[in-house]
């Protein structure tokens, strides 16, 4: 194993990265080009994707912007709803604990996806449909489970004498949680509020149902949306550009909190 | 001295304010005055509109300005991305490119407005007769028809005197010439299991003399004989080596691509095939010729309509303007360039006999004779449902897995079931 | 302090609880475009629909190939993955964080990616192909093998996740145990046998207990890359279900449909769970861990 570690390092970079490097490729390539992968290299490289793309109706940017506003007010509306109940859950009784503990995991193992008729018709019916705000609430309600368990399970690995000790000394529980809590929650709620954002960015089926105004479209909706402009053939190297486009941002995301993603996923996952 | 300069600034500031906003209120003025009208076509016809919208906005500057928004290429993508819009009840097209086959299901759901305030049912009668079909609901016209097409059987003139008018005919011709070593393969048609294939069995269903499904009185004519003999006869020719094992999996461009390679004798498909087959690199140019479908009477020889229209959506703010752009997009003036540039088939009586088009098309004629032939898919809510069944159970028969009359039934009974299940009054 | 739980867990029971009592009450009714998207009472008319609608029965199956397949494709890489990860070398957190990338990002995104590089005859595969000298590879448009396509997509996004999980728990296996096993005599292989995989049972229980019923519910991926495939030979149950309301407006039935896929699901998960119960209990006989 040690002696062929460096092949295996190569193999598991290039399977991660050559889907999205081949991407990059093509979002470069001329539209001849891809047809012929040999053309000559007049022909060969062109900027037109990303031009389309960024010029399009309505402009790339829109859709990113969409995508960020609902993910991060998603995000805090998570937060807010998640913490208090993760908190209550620690200072239950075991057994009510366990039981809710367990609720949480099964509808973390549930397929969301089959909510869309319900949720369809309650944007039918109350006229939810085409706001990036009333979005927030069933992505934060989604997200419900998995924030909970992740900050239950940081909250209980916090030595409770710190807790105790502020109890005794008079500090009401709002003032308990905002001096003690909070500031040695740090991590966690970073890993949660990352994973939640993740979350809310991609996204799909939802969205799917719920924004159908150009104008509002979340990115993930908007690339499968990408109409066609020749007649005869997708459009991968606009496709391609959007790709590239996208990711970006993702990317930078996840080196940055590379470490905040893993433990939340660990423990989180494991812990329940 | 400044008390000068004060008044001075004032002075300008209350022009400049003066001038800003003459200019915003005309803005608002012109503005309200021009009526943006939004159509939704698939990108195909979205490029071949291209100038007859320029004509328009032109013809109506500073009244209307119609914009047509690009559609995904697959049919189904336009009607899905329409959909979504439709149900959150929030339309932002004004006029939709509908396909003949979503008219019952849009109608149905309330969103189509009907056309009688703008459109005289004697203009609707002046349309060629099988362009008509599919165009109504609950007896009101939903949806202006844009540009027809029907099934044809394409044969080959330097193979035979004359082609094949019932079913046993074709087989029949098809097995001296593959004998004769003529050509390979007899007949080549669309047997995939997708819409296509639904296309040709409504043709052949309605030349054994039966139909399909009538949703006015409910009855489903799959297990009865004609249908049971239209789904052997297609069996059959693949089984008797008549069509290729293929076929199973052949969309329109497989079987265009077939015969006009010269491999076969016989073609079912559209008639934008014609054009292809006299270009250059064609096998067969020069030596087809088109008629309508085989079958067991003159008067059951049947065409499957597809055609495209307009429909004005329910909710638009401005279906005046959009009715008048639907009523450019759709005359005869129009028909007659988008005919020219494009080859598509017109649907006024009069084109057909135009000397001008002959030229470009001179299949006209016999299109004009198969138009009056077209049969309209069952026109039900619920026809993509019953198409899909029909496809799959017919298109396992192909492939020989299982036998064709056990296919019908089966058909039979989920065409039931989903008719039941979905409730209502038809 | 229940005062605390109270907006998280009603939102909580609004989004999923709810939900799932509705379809199986409308599973009774009919409601399509024809009754004007209004529900009718009509007994059992769309469960009768669904005992012998084969295209339900097909996806169902298609849904559990896909999954089954997918996730032990996934379990095999990601303990590969894993082991690696766990040792120690330069740059592992870089090439942890690169490993990350394809499941942050937007499943959508890459499934047109994917289209085009299965893209016939185009795409880079093929063009792979055609320098070694063997035929196009038809695979998007050929029903038999298309859902082959389908899984790479959905191993290449996932694996990263299956990864983590298994890693956390080689990183809770204390590393003398390797070394005891070790000087005992032990191989890698047996090594990995007899001590990684039961050590990591838990670990392994849940992500695959997870992965499964996630990847039992695909929808992105599908849609996106190939609209339910050719003649609906890649369209998982959840498509379905959308599609019937989407495009057919039978609601009705397609509450339908999400009630009996998510009652096959249960029965999916509750198997793999059981057998992962049996599998930890024969563990603890033979005195394994």
């Amino acid at each position: 194993m040690n002696r062929f570690r460096s092949l295996w390092i190569a193999i598991l970079l290039s399977w991660s990265l050559g889907p999205l490097l081949w991407q990059l490729y093509t979002s470069f390539s001329s539209d001849q080009a891809l047809l012929e992968p040999l053309t000559s290299l007049d022909h060969r490289w062109t900027l037109t994707h990303y031009r389309s793309i960024l010029n399009g109706e309505p402009p790339f940017w829109k859709y990113l912007v969409n995508s960020l506003i609902v993910s991060v007010f998603s995000t805090l509306l998570t937060l807010v709803l998640a913490f208090p109940a993760a908190y209550a859950i620690t200072r239950l009784g075991k057994k009510i604990a366990r039981t809710l503990s367990a609720g949480l995991v099964l509808a973390a193992l549930f397929p969301f996806v089959l909510l869309f008729l319900a949720l369809l018709e309650f944007a039918r019916t109350f006229n939810l449909g085409n706001n990036l705000l009333v979005l927030c609430l069933p992505y934060a309600a989604l997200s419900q489970p998995l924030a909970i368990l992740i900050l239950a399970a940081a909250i209980r690995d916090l030595p409770t004498e710190l807790e105790d000790a502020a109890r005794l000394e008079g500090f009401s529980l709002w003032q308990r949680v905002r001096w003690i809590l909070l500031p040695l929650l740090g991590p966690a709620i970073t890993s949660t509020g990352i994973l939640v954002f993740l979350f809310c960015w991609n996204e799909y089926p939802i969205a799917l149902t719920w924004i159908s105004d150009s104008e509002l479209l979340t990115l993930p909706v908007a690339i499968a949306r990408i109409a066609g402009s020749s007649v005869y053939s997708v459009p991968y190297g606009a496709y391609a550009a959007a790709t590239v486009l996208a990711a970006i941002p993702l990317m930078i995301l996840v080196i940055i909190f590379q470490k905040s993603i893993v433990s939340g996923l660990t423990s989180g996952a494991v812990k329940s | 001295m400044k008390f000068m300069q004060l008044r001075r600034t004032t002075t300008t500031l209350l022009i400049v304010l003066l001038v800003v906003m003459t200019w915003l209120g005309l803005k608002t003025a012109l503005a309200s005055q021009t009526v943006d009208v939004k159509v939704l076509m698939p990108a195909p016809f979205a490029d071949a509109t291209k100038p007859l919208v320029d004509q328009f906005n032109q013809e109506h500057h500073g009244h209307i300005r119609l914009s047509v928004v690009k559609g995904p290429l697959e049919t189904e993508a336009i009607s899905d991305l329409a959909i979504s819009s439709l149900l959150l009840g929030n339309p932002p097209f004004d006029a939709l490119l509908m396909d003949v086959t979503w008219v019952p299901k849009y109608a149905k759901a309330g969103w189509l407005q009907p056309l009688d305030q703008w459109f005289e049912k004697a203009e609707f009668e002046q349309l060629a007769k099988g362009v008509q079909p599919g165009n109504e609901f609950e007896g009101q016209i939903v949806r202006w028809p844009f540009v027809a097409s029907m099934g044809l059987l394409y044969w080959r003139t330097d193979l035979m005197d004359s082609p094949p008018r019932t079913p046993d005919e074709l087989v029949n011709i098809s097995k001296q010439l593959q004998a004769d070593q003529k050509v390979p393969w007899g007949y080549v048609w669309q047997g995939r299991q997708y819409e296509g294939l639904s296309c040709v069995y409504l043709e052949m269903i309605h030349g054994f003399g039966g139909i399909w499904y009538d949703p006015s009185t409910g009855t489903i004519g799959l297990d009865q004989k004609p249908g049971l003999a239209a789904a052997n006869w297609l069996t059959n020719l693949i089984k008797d080596g008549i069509s290729p094992q293929a076929v199973a999996n052949f969309a329109e461009a497989e079987s265009l691509q077939s015969f006009k390679m010269g491999e076969s004798a016989f073609m079912r498909n559209w008639p934008y095939a014609w054009a292809e087959l006299q270009k250059e690199d064609s096998s067969v140019k020069g030596k087809v010729a088109v008629t309508t479908m085989v079958a067991t009477s003159e008067e059951n020889s049947a065409a499957t309509l597809g055609s495209w229209g307009l429909s004005i959506l329910n909710g638009t703010k401005h279906a005046d303007e959009t009715a008048t752009a639907i009523r450019f997009l759709t005359s005869q003036s129009a028909q007659r360039t988008l005919a020219m540039s494009h080859g598509y088939t017109p649907t006024s009586t009069e084109l057909f006999n135009d000397p001008e088009l002959l030229t470009i098309n001179p299949i006209l004629p016999e299109l004009s004779i198969a138009l009056n032939h077209a049969i309209a898919r069952p026109e039900t809510p619920l026809y993509a449902q019953i198409s899909d069944a029909l496809q799959r159970n017919l298109n396992s028969s192909l492939t020989g897995e299982s036998p064709s009359n056990q296919s019908m039934q089966e058909t039979e009974i989920s065409t039931e079931y989903i008719i039941k299940s979905a409730g209502g009054r038809r | 302090m229940i005062y605390l739980l109270l907006p998280a867990f009603i939102l909580l029971l609004l989004v999923y609880g709810a939900p799932m009592l509705h379809y199986l009450w409308m599973s009774f009714h009919a409601n399509s475009v024809l009754t004007g998207l209004m529900p009718e009472f009509n007994g059992g008319a769309n469960w009768v629909r669904i005992v012998s609608d084969g295209r339900f029965w097909q996806d169902a199956i298609q849904t559990g190939r896909f999954a089954v397949v997918s996730v032990g494709v996934e379990f095999i890489l990601a303990v590969a993955i894993a082991i690696l990860l766990d040792q120690r070398w330069r740059g592992r957190g870089t090439v942890r964080a690169v490993t990350l990338i394809p499941w942050a990002l937007p499943t959508t995104v890459m499934a047109l990616g994917w289209r085009w590089i299965f893209n016939s005859p185009y795409g880079p595969l093929n063009q792979l192909t055609d320098l070694v000298g063997i035929e196009t590879l038809n695979i998007l448009s050929n029903p038999s093998i298309s859902w082959i396509a389908t899984v790479i997509g959905d191993v290449w996004k996932t694996t990263p996740f299956m990864a983590l999980i298994l890693l956390a728990g080689l990183q809770s296996i204390p590393k003398d145990l390797y070394e005891a096993f070790k000087l005992e005599g032990g191989g890698n292989w047996l090594c990995l046998r007899d001590v990684t995989l039961p050590l990591l049972q838990p670990y392994i229980a849940i992500a695959l207990i997870f992965r499964l019923a996630q990847a039992f519910g695909v929808f992105d991926l599908i849609q996106v890359m190939t609209g339910g495939g050719p003649a609906s030979s890649t369209e998982s149950l959840s498509l379905y279900a959308y599609l019937n309301a989407m495009r057919f407006l039978d609601f009705g039935y397609s509450a339908t449909l999400v009630v009996a896929s998510f009652v096959l699901l249960t029965l999916v998960c509750a198997t793999v769970w059981i057998i992962a119960g049996q599998w930890q209990q024969i563990n603890q006989k033979f005195g394994r861990s």
